[in-house]
This record gives C-alpha cells, sequence and structure tokens, in this order.
C-alpha cells in the first residue's frame, strides 16, 4: 500500500470517525432531553424535512414520498420552528410531552456518500423507541439522509428522513428524529 | 331506550366510548346511512386519475372516468372481495383485481372475467356483478358519497349546512369552489373513540389548558397572540355555537358590522396583503353575510373542518370503540400567489396533525379520556356536558343563518349536546 493510499485511508477514517461521533453526541443531547444543546448542532439556515408515504405502482418509485417545499409532510421547517418546537416541550404545559417521554435513538449504517470541501453528504438509519406514562409506546425506523456542514465543529444543514410508515402508528410526532 | 343517557340534558354515558357492541350498531346505525366526504375535485385532475379514500370503515375507489363524472366505488372484488385497487392514487382505465382476475371499467361495471364462456356457460350475468357503486355528489368541489339508496339528496341531508360547507369551500375572496388540496393526505391512528374527535370539532370552546403551550409560543402568524391569526381581529363579535337538527355543527364569529381588515398574517406581509384583498372582495361578494367568519364544524357524523386561516378537512374512521384512524385534506386558496399557499401550508404543518404543536395536545387528551370510559366504575358515572344550559335560539341572530338551526352565544357545550342527541336518536330508534 503506498503511503498516499495509506494517508487517503487514514483521513477517511478520521472522517468516519468524525461523523459517527457527532451522531453519538448528537443522540446523548436528545435521549438526555438536553434539547436546546442538540439545536446547536443545527445551522441557522437548517431545514429539517420528514415527508409523507404513500402507497404506489411499482413504476412510480418518484411518487412514493411527499414532495418538501411543495406537499403535506410531517416536517418541513427551519431552525426556527424547530426552536418552537423545544420550547413547547421544555415548558411543562404541552401534555403530549409531560410528562416527557424516555427516548432511546440510534443511529446505524452511517455512510459518508459525499465528501465535499464545504459538506458531507451522510445516508444513515434510525431507530426510535418512545416510551410515555406506562404504556404509551411508539417505535419509529427510517432512512436519513443529512447534509452536515464542515466549519469549526459540524452543523446539520439539511436532514432528510424517510420514514416507513404510511399511516402514523403514533398520535404525535413529539420527538426529534 | 335512550343509549346515551340523556345528551340534551347534557348527561352522556361513558360506554358509548367503550362498548365494542354499541361500536358495531353504531356503524349500522350512524355510519351506513350517512353522507360521507371522500375527497375534493382537485385530487383528479385528469380523466382515469384516481384515489382511494374511506366510507365509514371501508377502502372506496374515488375516480374521474371518461368525460370527466366521478365515481366512487367499493373497492372490493365482488368474487372474493379482494381490494381491486392496491394504490393510494394513481390513473387506470381498468381495475383488475390480482387474485382471480375479475376486471372493472371506472363505472364499476364488469368487464372481465377469466373463463367467462366456458366456465360460467353464459350463466353470469355481468351487469349484476360490478363492483358496488355508491350514490356520488359534487358540492362546491367536494366529493361525497352514500351507500345507502334511501339516505336524502346530500342537500336535504346538509339542509341548513349547506350555507356552511359552501363558506368553508368558498375563497378567502367568497368565490365559490376556491380551493384546491395540496399534494399528500395526512393520515395516522388514535387510540381513543372517534366521539372525542368529533365532539371536540363540533364546538367544544372550552378546552382553553389542553393549548396552553401554543398560546404561550403565538404560532399564529399574526405577530400578536396567540395560535389562531383571527385571535388578532379585535372587531366586536358574537361567538356563535350553531346546530343544525341534522347533527351538523358549526363555530363561528359572526361579526356586529362589516369592518375593515385587520392584520392576521403580519408576520409575512405579502400574506396579509393577500389577505387585506379577499376580505374587501369577499364583503363586496357576499354583502352582509360576510360578517360570517366561520371557524370550523361537522357534519354529521364524521366529518371535520377547520377553517379561519387552516382549511383542513378531515375524516375519523372508525377502526373499533377505542382505536380511529385520522385523514386530514390541506386546502390552499386556488388562486393564491404561491408565498400564501406555501405559508398556509407550513402554518397547517405545524398546527395539525400528529406534527402539529397544537393537535398533539388535543389527542394527547382525547386517548386519556378514552381511558376514563372503561373501569368497572369510573364508567357507570356519566360525563358532564351542561356548560351553559340551552338558551338557544333558532335562526338566529340572523335568520339567513338557517331556518332549522339552533344557536347559542358564547362558551357553551351547546354543540356536543346536539350531536350526541341526534347520535342517540339514531342509535335508539
Amino acid at each position: 500500500m503506498s503511503v498516499d493510499t495509506q494517508a487517503a485511508g487514514l483521513a477517511q477514517l478520521l472522517l468516519q470517525r468524525e461523523v459517527e461521533a457527532f451522531y453519538t453526541n448528537e443522540v446523548e443531547l436528545l435521549d438526555d432531553r438536553r434539547f436546546t444543546e442538540w439545536l446547536d448542532l443545527f445551522a441557522d439556515d437548517a431545514r429539517y424535512w420528514m415527508p409523507i408515504a404513500r402507497n404506489v405502482a411499482f413504476d412510480r418509485p418518484e411518487h412514493e414520498y411527499t414532495r418538501e417545499r411543495a406537499d403535506a409532510n410531517w416536517f418541513d421547517e427551519g431552525k426556527d420552528d424547530l426552536t418552537k418546537r423545544v420550547q413547547q416541550i421544555v415548558g411543562g404545559d404541552h401534555w403530549a410531552e409531560e410528562p416527557r417521554s424516555r427516548t432511546i435513538h440510534a443511529v446505524t449504517n452511517v455512510n459518508i456518500v459525499k465528501a465535499g470541501e464545504g459538506e458531507l453528504t451522510v445516508h444513515s438509519r434510525i431507530i426510535v423507541s418512545q416510551h410515555r406514562q406506562d404504556d404509551d409506546i411508539n417505535h419509529f425506523v427510517g432512512k436519513r439522509i443529512d447534509l452536515l456542514r464542515r466549519g469549526a465543529t459540524l452543523q446539520v444543514a439539511h436532514r432528510t428522513i424517510y420514514l416507513n410508515q404510511s399511516v402514523l402508528l403514533a398520535k404525535g410526532l413529539t420527538t426529534f428524529f | 331506550m335512550s343509549i346515551a343517557a340523556n345528551p340534551a340534558g347534557g348527561i352522556v354515558s361513558r360506554e358509548i366510548f367503550s362498548s365494542e357492541t354499541l361500536f358495531a350498531k353504531e356503524l349500522e346505525r350512524v355510519f351506513a346511512p350517512s353522507w360521507a366526504f371522500v375527497g375534493h375535485t382537485s385530487q383528479l385532475a385528469n380523466d382515469g386519475d384516481y384515489v382511494l379514500s374511506r366510507v365509514g370503515q371501508e377502502s372506496v375507489i374515488v375516480v374521474r372516468e371518461k368525460g370527466g363524472a366521478i365515481n366512487v366505488l367499493l373497492n372490493s372484488c365482488r368474487h372474493r372481495g379482494m381490494p381491486v385497487c392496491r394504490y393510494d392514487d394513481g390513473n387506470a382505465s381498468v381495475f383488475t383485481c390480482s387474485y382471480h382476475g375479475w376486471s372493472y371499467d371506472l363505472g364499476g361495471g364488469l368487464t372481465g372475467v377469466p373463463k367467462f364462456n366456458e366456465g360460467y356457460r353464459g350463466g353470469l350475468d355481468r351487469a349484476q356483478w360490478g363492483l358496488i357503486k355508491a350514490r356520488t355528489e359534487i358540492f362546491y368541489g367536494s366529493i361525497w358519497a352514500s351507500f345507502d339508496p334511501s339516505a336524502p339528496s346530500l342537500e336535504d341531508y346538509l339542509g341548513d349546512m349547506t350555507l356552511y360547507l359552501r363558506d368553508l369551500l368558498q375563497g378567502p375572496d367568497g368565490e365559490d369552489d376556491g380551493y384546491e388540496v395540496i399534494g399528500g393526505i395526512v393520515k395516522w391512528k388514535m387510540p381513543s373513540n372517534w366521539k372525542f374527535g368529533a365532539e371536540n370539532f363540533s364546538g367544544d370552546h372550552s378546552h382553553y389548558p389542553t393549548h396552553l403551550s401554543v398560546n404561550r409560543l403565538n404560532i399564529s402568524l399574526s405577530g400578536k397572540a396567540e395560535r389562531h391569526p383571527f385571535a388578532a381581529v379585535k372587531a366586536p363579535f358574537k361567538f356563535l355555537n350553531i346546530a343544525h337538527p341534522g347533527g351538523h355543527t358549526v363555530r363561528a364569529n359572526l361579526y356586529e358590522a362589516l369592518t375593515p381588515y385587520e392584520s392576521m398574517w403580519a408576520a409575512v406581509p405579502e400574506v396579509d396583503a393577500y389577505y387585506k384583498e379577499a376580505h374587501e372582495a369577499r364583503q363586496k361578494r357576499l354583502g352582509d353575510k360576510a360578517r360570517l367568519y366561520s371557524r370550523g364544524g361537522i357534519v354529521f357524523p364524521n366529518m371535520h373542518y377547520n377553517t379561519g386561516g387552516r382549511t383542513t378537512i378531515g375524516i375519523w374512521i372508525p377502526v373499533s370503540a377505542h382505536e380511529t384512524e385520522v385523514w386530514r385534506w390541506l386546502f390552499v386558496p386556488r388562486n393564491a400567489p404561491q408565498i400564501v399557499k406555501d405559508t398556509l401550508r407550513h402554518f397547517y404543518m405545524r398546527y395539525a396533525g400528529p406534527g402539529g404543536m397544537t393537535e398533539q395536545d388535543d389527542m394527547e387528551n382525547w386517548s386519556a379520556a378514552q381511558r376514563g370510559t372503561t373501569g368497572t366504575w369510573s364508567r357507570r358515572h356519566p360525563f358532564n356536558y351542561q356548560l351553559s344550559p340551552d338558551d338557544a335560539h333558532r335562526a338566529w341572530p340572523e335568520p339567513w343563518l338557517g331556518k332549522d338551526v339552533m344557536v347559542v352565544a358564547g362558551v357553551s357545550e351547546h354543540n356536543q349536546r346536539s350531536f350526541y342527541t341526534r347520535w342517540n336518536e339514531l342509535m335508539s330508534a
């Protein structure tokens, strides 16, 4: 193995490690309910998009999920909206999260599919388990695509969450993904 | 026998929310004879376009056939009951069952039967074996279906509600059939009886603690307080609970006079400008009746809607006594500038449904109330709907509000009492 190949491999490994550490930290913040710190992981102009899945014919795969900035979506918003959601949860009067959920977020299959100078495109899978009260339980799984901006630290510039559910089997999306 | 205790007196049995026996009866007595909202013509732009919807619990195909007529067909093959349409929406010229291959045209007619000649020896009368076809009516763009041949016409079924349904479907400028559906129907399940949703939309004006958090955060785009854009308007009005004998109810502001536009969308000046212009156009178009500013309501039994800057129509799909599936159609004024459509779309998503900061708390409360309907002891004690005992006036305060409507002004459980009274009539007959 040439020195150059070795260096490139090492750089790739360090980048992979940096992204995984970013997600590990993010999950710690969410599951510890440190939502205000979690918001800091998002760029000020970040977008947070979770489309709605539809059951479509094999030859219309592009129609399977609703469109960003055009259709109805579960979420299609910016950091100011996420901030309002955090402010809602922390007030003690948002009954769907009072008492609060116990959540476990797992991010797996972290795959850096494109590493540009300023931005990374990262695919991953997420598993979210949410327990409230005694038996109010939700499980979500999905694919996630992040654009991570590279600066002094990584920041989410754009997040897409493709849930598997079409009819949502939860009465509230009160956790973050 | 009265199933629901004494709804007119504000006493409603808890059993009606938890008994599976009553739930089964409800499907026959309350849902089967009614008209169901199934969609909007803007979802079917081209011949052959279809969407799946629901009538009661059952899947139906809403399809536009060649020439533009809209049919509502039970999505159930006459041979073995399979859904003949497997997709949420699309375009088709024929629906073919994937089990044995019976196929149907867009009017539901049975056109293809494998082994038709040699297998049935001419004994199968295809005309008798088409898809079950609903009576279908279009009302200012909204599509309605009923499978009951003895149900009255939609207009008779709605009665005075035609005024309010027409108003709902008028654009902010008062133009008839002024809305279009945006892509993606929002669907979810909630662990509560459908009637908790229905009674809330019918006119629960006293569930203030539910929404403390969104009022604290001022999620309205008025730039002023609260969650509703119209909360910013200071012109004097009466808040009306309007109940129809058919069980349909409306909650509306009736302003004392035609007044100039007051800013409701200050956070987005272009949207505010649009609504100002629309407000003036609506007054010109409707005259004195433009004093009516509807906030929402229900068409009995399970269609519900919101207006007042968040025009949505939904249905409560009864899954069991303890579970409901909800579908929501989001509407934007079809002739509005794109920024208005985008702003409204964003406002709904943050307001309504499982992702909505407002309705998350509604559904939390309905599902918690559901638990209060099952206990051995708690279910023996009825719920109370006696807030502001009836001082209802017929066709009041303006006769054009409807000749049969009973109206109460102010915070009241009048609409819920009316909803359960109609439900009780059908169930106790």
